[in-house]
C-alpha cells in the first residue's frame, strides 16, 4: 500500500470530485428543501443554491406542510410494512427454495436450477400484465395480499441464496441430525443463522425493491389507505398545490431511508454479491 | 449376542461401477473399542457413514443392540459421532454446542445443565464456554465436538479420523484423552483412522481394510505378530517390515542377490512342505546386529553397508541394501553406525515371516 502512495493519492482526489460531482444534485435538493419557492428563485442562479437557509422558526415548515396536509407518513409506514413482509416471506420462500436446489437430491434437480436462473433475464415489466390478471381474477385487487403474492418469488434471489448454502459443510446438517434437529428446524436456525450475509443481501434488495416500485402498486392499489410512498410522491408533486420546495421536501424524506439502508448494508451488499458471483461460475 | 453385527454388507454408489465396500462381516462387543485402518479410499469412512445412516446400505444387514437397523433414520439408531472437520454450529458457544442435542430431546433444564457441566468439566473446556467455535484452537474444537458426542449417554461413537486435523503433539495428548474418555463411559467405540498408530495405541480390536474388503480383524498384537498376508505385515509397523523375492530349496533361502540363510527345522516344520519361490518378511527390530546374536546364528551372519541412519535417540533406524531389496533394520542406541559404515547382522529365523508369492497370503 505505502509503495502506491502518489497514485493513491490521485485516485483519492478523482474518486472525491467524482462523488461531489454525483452528489450535488442531492445537496441541491437537500438545502433548498428547507427553503421557500421565492428564496429558491432567488438562490438559483448562485452557489448559495447548494447552502441551506439560516437556521429560524420556519427552517422545517415544507416539511411540518407536507407531514400535516398529506398522507404521506402514513404511505411510508405503509411501504416499510410492506416491505417487512415481503423480506420475511422472500427468505423463507426463496431461501428454502435455494435450499433444495443447492443440498437437497431430486431428480432434474441441475435443469430446475438452469430454469430458474434463466428467469432472472425475464424483465419483470414483461409479467406484470399476466401477474395482474391473476391478481384481478382471483378479487385481490385493492389488497395487501394481492400485492404482496406476485412479489415473493424472485429468482434472483433463489440463485443467491443457492450460491450460498451449496458452501454449507454437509457435516453440520448430518451432526444436527444425531443431535434431533428437524430439516424444518435446520434450515430456521442453522442455515439462515450461518448465512447471515446472504439473507442480509436478499433483505435489503427486497427493501429496496419494494421502496423504489412504482408500477406494480398503481396498478394494484386504488384505495388511498394502502398506497406505497413512490405513488404518494407522484400523487403530491403533481398536485398544483404542492410547492417546489415541499416537492424537495417529500423527495428528501423518500431518500433517507435509501441512503440510511447503503449506509448500514453497504459491506453486506458488496460481500454479497462478490462472494455469490465468485463461487461456482 | 454381539452388538453391532454386519452381515455382508456392501456399498455401491449410485453411478459407481465398482463396490466400494465388499462383504463385510463383523461382530462388535458392547463396550469394545474397535478401529478401522487402511490406506486412503479403502472404505472405512463408507462404512462408517453406513453405521450412522448417512449412506444407504445397498447390500447385506446391519444390526445394533440386536435390533436391524438398514431402514432406521440416524437419529434413531442410538449413535453419536464425530466429524473429521469437528462440525460444529459455527453461531452457538461451546455450551449451546455442547447441550443443544440434550434441548432437543426434550431432557428438562436442570439435568441439560448437570451434563454440560460434566462434559465441560471432564474436557477442560470451562474457560470457553461462551466462546463461539471460530474463536477456539484446533484442539479445543475437537474436544467441543468430542463434548456434544458425550452428553448424549448414546450407546454407539462413531469418531471419522477425528485428530487428522490436529499437529503432531496435539494428537498424541488427544489420543489419550479419547482412551481415557472410552475406559470412562464404555462405549462402544468405532475409530476410523489411516495412521496405524493411532489403531494401535487405541483399539481393543482392529479391522484394516483394503479396496473395500476386510483383509484382517485382531487384537493389535496379534495384527502385529500373526498378519494374515503381506498387505497387513507391510501397513502395520513403523518402520515397515522388509520383504524380499526368495528361493526356498529343502532349508535353504536364497535371496535375490545370491546370498542364502540356512533356516533351522523349527521354521521349516512351521512351513508344510511350501518350497520354492515365496516372500519373506521381516521387520527391523529382528534383524540382530549385537554381539550375542551374531554368536547363536553365526552360519547365517551377513554383512552390508550403511546407506541412511535415521538416528532418534533411544532407537535407530539402520537403511543399507540386502537381498535385493532396502532393508531396515531397526537397533538400540548402542548399535548405532554410521553411514558408509559395515555392519555385520542376522535375521532372527524364528520371526520370519513368509508369504505365497501369488495370492501373498501368510503360511501358516
Ligand atoms: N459419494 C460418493 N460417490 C461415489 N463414490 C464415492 C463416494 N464417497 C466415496 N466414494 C468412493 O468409495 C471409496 C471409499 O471411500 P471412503 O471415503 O470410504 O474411503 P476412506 O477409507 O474413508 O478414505 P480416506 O482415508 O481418504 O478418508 C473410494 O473409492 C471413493 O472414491
Ligand atoms: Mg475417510
Amino acid at each position: 500500500m505505502r509503495k502506491n502512495s502518489i497514485p493513491r493519492i490521485i485516485l483519492t482526489v478523482i474518486l472525491f470530485v467524482m462523488s461531489l460531482f454525483f452528489l450535488f444534485p442531492v445537496i441541491w435538493m437537500l438545502a433548498n428543501s428547507f427553503k421557500t419557492d421565492a428564496a429558491i428563485t432567488a438562490d438559483m442562479n448562485s452557489l448559495r443554491a447548494f447552502v441551506p437557509p439560516a437556521l429560524n422558526g420556519s427552517f422545517f415548515e415544507n416539511y411540518v406542510t407536507v407531514i400535516k396536509d398529506t398522507d404521506f407518513i402514513r404511505y411510508m409506514l405503509n411501504t416499510l410494512f410492506y416491505a417487512a413482509i415481503l423480506i420475511v416471506a422472500g427468505v423463507i420462500v426463496n431461501g428454502l427454495a435455494g435450499y433444495a436446489l443447492a443440498k437437497i437430491k431430486f431428480p432434474f434437480r441441475e435443469r430446475w436450477a438452469l430454469i430458474i436462473m434463466m428467469l432472472m433475464i425475464v424483465p419483470s415489466e414483461t409479467i406484470i400484465t399476466i401477474n395482474f390478471l391473476f391478481v384481478a381474477k382471483m378479487g385481490l385487487l385493492n389488497t395487501i395480499f394481492g400485492y404482496i403474492l406476485p412479489m415473493i418469488v424472485n429468482p434472483f434471489n433463489i440463485f443467491l441464496f443457492r450460491q450460498v448454502f451449496v458452501s454449507l459443510p454437509d457435516d453440520v446438517w448430518e451432526a444436527a441430525q444425531l443431535d434431533y434437529c428437524s430439516p424444518v428446524k435446520y434450515f430456521f436456525t442453522m442455515v439462515l443463522p450461518m448465512s447471515k450475509t446472504v439473507v442480509a443481501t436478499v433483505s435489503v434488495f427486497t427493501f429496496l425493491g419494494v421502496w423504489n416500485d412504482y408500477l406494480w402498486p398503481s396498478l394494484v392499489f386504488t384505495s388511498s389507505d394502502l398506497l406505497t410512498a413512490q405513488i404518494g410522491l407522484n400523487s403530491i408533486t403533481s398536485n398544483d398545490n404542492t410547492t417546489m420546495g415541499q416537492t424537495l421536501a417529500v423527495i428528501t424524506m423518500i431518500t433517507i431511508p435509501v441512503i440510511i439502508i447503503y449506509a448500514l448494508f453497504s459491506k453486506q451488499i458488496v460481500e454479497g454479491v462478490v462472494s455469490t458471483g465468485s463461487k461456482e461460475g | 449376542m454381539s452388538f453391532i453385527e454386519f452381515k455382508n454388507i456392501e456399498k455401491q454408489y449410485p453411478g459407481a461401477d465398482k463396490k466400494s465396500v465388499t462383504d463385510f462381516n463383523l461382530e462388535i462387543n458392547e463396550g469394545e473399542f474397535i478401529a478401522f485402518v487402511g490406506p486412503s479410499g479403502c472404505g472405512k469412512s463408507t462404512t462408517l457413514r453406513m453405521i450412522a445412516g448417512f449412506e444407504d446400505i445397498t447390500g447385506g444387514e446391519l444390526y445394533i443392540d440386536g435390533k436391524k437397523v438398514n431402514d432406521v433414520l440416524p437419529r434413531d439408531r442410538g449413535i453419536a459421532m464425530v466429524f473429521q472437520n469437528y462440525a460444529l454450529y459455527p453461531h452457538m458457544t461451546v455450551e449451546k454446542n455442547i447441550s443443544y442435542g440434550l434441548k432437543n430431546m426434550k431432557v428438562p433444564a436442570d439435568e441439560i445443565k448437570r451434563k454440560t457441566d460434566w462434559a465441560i468439566n471432564i474436557l477442560g473446556l470451562e474457560e470457553y464456554r461462551n466462546r463461539k467455535p471460530k474463536n477456539l484452537s484446533g484442539g479445543q474444537r475437537q474436544r467441543v465436538a468430542l463434548g456434544r458426542a458425550i452428553v448424549k449417554n448414546q450407546k454407539v461413537f462413531l469418531m471419522d479420523e477425528p485428530l487428522s486435523n490436529l499437529d503432531a503433539k496435539l494428537r498424541v495428548s488427544m489420543r489419550n484423552e479419547i482412551s481415557k474418555l472410552h475406559r470412562e463411559l464404555g462405549s462402544t467405540t468405532i475409530y476410523v483412522t489411516h495412521d496405524q498408530v493411532e489403531a494401535m495405541t487405541m483399539a481393543d480390536r482392529i479391522v484394516i481394510m483394503r479396496n473395500g474388503v476386510i483383509q484382517q480383524v485382531g487384537k493389535p498384537m496379534e495384527l502385529y505378530e500373526h498378519p494374515a498376508n503381506k498387505f497387513v505385515a507391510g501397513f502395520i509397523g513403523s518402520p515397515q517390515m522388509n520383504f524380499y523375492d526368495i528361493i526356498l530349496k529343502g532349508n535353504i533361502i536364497t535371496f535375490a542377490d545370491g546370498n542364502t540363510m540356512k533356516l533351522p527345522d523349527s521354521v521349516i516344520f512351521k512351513l508344510p512342505a511350501q518350497q520354492g519361490e515365496m516372500i519373506l518378511g521381516i521387520r527391523g527390530e529382528d534383524i540382530k546386529l549385537d554381539q550375542q546374536n551374531l554368536d547363536v546364528f553365526s552360519e547365517n551372519k551377513h554383512s552390508a553397508v550403511i546407506e541412511n541412519a535415521e538416528v532418534m535417540g533411544n532407537e535407530n533406524n539402520l537403511y543399507f541394501t540386502f537381498g535385493g531389496s532396502q532393508t531396515i533394520a531397526r537397533v538400540s542406541k548402542y548399535e548405532i553406525s554410521g553411514i558408509g559404515d559395515k555392519i555385520d547382522f542376522v535375521f532372527n529365523p524364528a520371526k520370519l515371516h513368509f508369504f505365497d508369492k501369488n495370492t501373498e497370503v501368510r503360511y501358516v
